[in-house]
This record gives C-alpha cells, structure tokens and sequence, in this order.
C-alpha cells in the first residue's frame, strides 16, 4: 500500500461503470448472450449525442461480426455494461445479431481412433 | 497659604496617579496583544497538528479507498455476465466512490495530495468522473461541445472539486430537478458550467463561498462548522493550488446556481483525441480486433426503395460477392502468414456455407 503523495498514481478506473449506464438496470443476460454476434447496420450514423463507448462499440461493430464477450472486451467494460450499450443500440436499429455459430459437431471415439491408427500405420 | 500647598500637592498626586493608570493602560494593552498572540500561536499550532493527524489519517482512508476500487474494477469486470451480481457490485462501487471523495476532500484541507492520474482524460470523461462522486448522480447531465482532455495533473483535482459543486447543486435544489453540467471552449481556456433549479443562495452564503474559494493559504478546519461543510473550502484550496478557478457567484438559467470552473489553457492536454465524430474514421490505434468475416448482408442493404407495385427495389451490388473481406486499412501493414490467412479463409468458407444452410439467421430488431 503507498501513502498518498504528489507521486502516487491513481490507478482504478476514472469513470465508474454505473455513470456509463447511468444507474439504469441491467438486460437479462439471456438478451444477448456472451456468444451472440453483433454487427452494425448497413448505412448507420451513430445516435445524436453518443458516449465514447457507443462510439467505440461503433467503430468495433462496423468491420464485421463481434462476439457481445469480444466488444465488453475491447472496450474494457463489464460484460453487464456493454450489454447494455448494445441492447440500445440493437433497439434503435443500428445492430445487427445473429445466435452463435454452432459448434462443430463430435466426432465419436471410434472414427478418432481409426484416424489416429491411419496416422500411425502412415507415419510408424 | 496652607490650603494652597494642599491643593498644589492633592494636583501633583493627581499627575501621577495619571501618569500610573496610563502606564497601567499601556501594560494591559501589551499583555492582551501578548495574550491574543499566544492564543493565536496556541490555536494555529493545535490546528497544524489537527491537520497533520487527519492528514495521515485520510492518508490511510484514501489509500484503502483506492484500493477497494481497484477490487472492484477487478470484480465488475469478473462478475460481468451476472447481471444481479453486477448490479449490486455497482452500488457497492457507488457508495465507494462517495467515501472516498469524502476522505480526500478532507485531506485537500490538510494539506494532503489527491493522487495523481498519469494519463491525460476528456473533458467529458473528467466531468462523468465527477458525476459518478456524489450520491444523486442520475439527476446530472453532462453535455460537452467541444473534445478536449486535462493533462494528467489536473484530472484528479478538477473532477473533485466538480464533484463538490455537483454534491452542492444536487444537495441544495428539489429532488428529481435535473442539474446540467455544460463544458465550453472560453478564450482563455475551458468552463465546466454546472447549473440547478434550486432556490439560489443567500447573500450571506454566497459571501462565505466567495471568501472560501478565493483562499490563498491554509484554511481553519474547525471553523466549517458543525457538520462541516467542507465543499468550498476544497475548490478554493485546489483551485489554488492547481491554478484553475472556481465562482459560484450567478444565477442559472433555472433559477438556481449557476457555479463555473475555468480551466486555463496550461492544463489543457497538447495533443488532443480524435473528435468523437471522427472516431469512427480512424483506424485504431490499438491492435484491430480479430473479427470475423463479415458475411454479405442480404436484404436490408440493397433494399433503397419499393416500387409502386410495392415490391423492394434493389440496389446493384458494387462488386463481386465475397466472404472474405479484403483486409482494412487497419491492417495492411501486418500481413498475416499465410498459413492464417489460409485458415481464415477456410473459416469463412465453413461460415458461409453453414450461413447458407441455417435460418436462425437474425436481421434487425423485428426479428428479436
């Protein structure tokens, strides 16, 4: 623990996170799940008066698909924050969503087998 | 003749009786003027040593305080997917930051140091910071017209003394009146304008904020009263000490306060961001986010218009379909290696086909 002096630094977040959602209540997580995409609209203008993350959510957004995990990421916010951030956006309009891609499906035991004594009957 | 001497004698007694009231007179007024001194040496050495306990205590205070809001930086962001968890966290975070606006306002008028912020903060982010300090911020709005930041030394004292002015205009007008904060560009530098729809001040009031902010030394902790009113003795003293100005003299627009911090250009950064407008034009200056691929929108984008039969009228695609996008200009001067790129495209290719044959497909919010 430092004293404080002239020299110490002041470390911890400057602008807490409830004065970015201003103290407004939190989607359900179940809205946009943590491995939702998000994209931006095609021909948007961001919102009148938007806040440096929305700006930054916007300028992250636009390239392409981001997971909602990735955007609180980048952003350096909690997932509950950007969540919320982006359900705005989301209601005006400005995202674009889609469910997580499924993942690749198992492959059982056997057929991994097989591969691995193929592999080894090639390289043994 | 005799009666003559007498009186001669009883006018000379007289003198000198005089002569010792005076030279009594004299040495009361020396010996009070001695007592008030010691007084005065008394009280301001009590003072002193008052302010050097509170000083290392609020030392301490401010220390543990910083360090809860690291924990709950840490916290937040671990707990971010819970949502009731977050939001309970977030007024624990709340009532952290008020305390410790608290201990270093104290410490200000002790002589003590704020803490310094390496790294050079907007104008807006400064004035949300000062927001977030004071228990009714849901009431403030804070409305910036131009992008500038604070050099890392002054964000720390500005926001505290904003948070002061902002404790006051939220503490001093009706519940739920909203109170604004406004920045502007001066000549001279920048003002944080912050009005409320209060009653106004008193002129006895406002005599005591002007003497409080107008300080150019040590201020008499036990003279704030009983609680202390700490707020204006703090702006005066960091407004000093830092070279800014506070005034809290004018009548808002709504009838309320009207209290500005003027900001002169020297702790102005040199370098200011990119406007928030312009953000999304530059490239970051941060590693670009490995995204991916974007997939050709259909519909929305090329929709520009129906026909009168009602039908959408469509766009002409600019160029060939492609899943793979060509690389931003964000990114041109790392090439990937080829073996990523290979993979990437793969990916893609995996993605595009999956997008062809799944319909969970989202497009806009009528599809929630």
């Amino acid at each position: 623990m430092t004293s404080p002096g002239e020299e110490a630094s002041v470390t911890s977040d400057f602008v807490r996170s409830y004065v970015i959602t201003g103290g407004r209540s939190l989607p359900a997580a179940d809205d946009l799940a943590l491995h939702t995409l998000v994209t931006l609209a095609p021909e948007r203008t961001p919102p009148l008066g938007a806040g440096p993350e929305v700006m930054a959510i916007w300028q992250l957004c636009a390239g392409g698909y981001l997971s909602v995990a990735e955007v609180a990421g980048h952003l350096g916010l909690p997932v509950g924050v950007a969540r919320l951030l982006l359900t705005d956006l989301f209601e005006q309009g400005h995202l674009l969503r889609r469910a997580e891609p499924p993942r690749a499906q198992n492959v059982d035991r056997a057929t991994l087998e097989k591969v691995l004594n193929g592999l080894q009957s090639l390289i043994g | 003749m005799a009666l003559r001497r007498t009186r001669k004698d009883l006018e000379a007694g007289l003198g000198e009786a005089r002569g010792d009231i005076g030279q009594l007179h004299a040495h009361i007024a020396a010996l009070t003027a001695q007592h008030q001194r010691d007084l005065a040496d008394v009280r301001a050495d009590a003072e002193a040593s008052t302010k050097a306990v509170l000083k290392s205590a609020m030392g301490t205070l401010q220390s543990l305080a910083e360090e809860q809001q690291v924990l709950l930086d840490n916290l937040l962001k671990k707990y971010g997917d819970t949502t009731d968890v977050l939001a309970d966290l977030m007024t624990v975070d709340h009532t952290g930051s008020q305390f410790s606006r608290r201990a270093k306002g104290i410490s200000v008028l002790c002589g003590g140091w704020l803490g310094r912020r390496e790294r050079a903060a907007t104008v807006y982010d400064v004035a949300r910071s000062a927001q977030g300090r004071i228990k009714d911020f849901d009431r403030v709005s804070v409305h910036s017209q131009v992008n500038v930041s604070l050099v890392g030394k002054a964000v720390e004292p500005v926001a505290v003394v904003l948070a002061e002015l902002l404790d006051n205009a939220t503490n001093y007008s009706a519940p739920g009146t909203p109170v604004e904060v406004n920045i502007q560009a001066v000549p001279t530098g920048l003002c944080f304008i912050v009005d409320d729809a209060g009653l106004g001040m008193d002129q006895e009031t406002k005599d005591r904020a002007a003497a409080l902010l107008s300080v150019d030394g040590p201020v008499d902790i036990t003279g704030l009263g009983d609680p202390p009113r700490f707020g204006f003795a703090v702006c005066g003293m960091l407004a000093a000490r830092y070279g800014f100005a506070v005034s809290v003299g004018s009548v808002s627009p709504y009838g309320g306060v009207r209290a500005v911090i003027r900001v002169p250009e020297s702790l102005l950064a040199a370098d200011a961001p990119a406007p928030v407008a312009d953000a999304q034009d530059t490239a970051s200056p941060e590693a670009p986010p490995q995204r991916l691929a974007p997939v050709p929108v259909v519909g929305p984008s090329h929709v520009v218009g129906t026909t009168s039969g009602g039908l959408p009228k469509r766009r002409r695609r600019g160029g060939p379909v492609t899943v793979v996008p060509a690389l931003d200009a964000g990114q041109e001067g790392t090439p990937e290696p080829v073996s990523e790129v290979t993979a990437s495209r793969l990916g893609a290719f995996a993605r595009g086909t999956q997008l062809g044959r799944t319909t969970n497909t989202t497009e806009g919010p009528d599809n929630k």
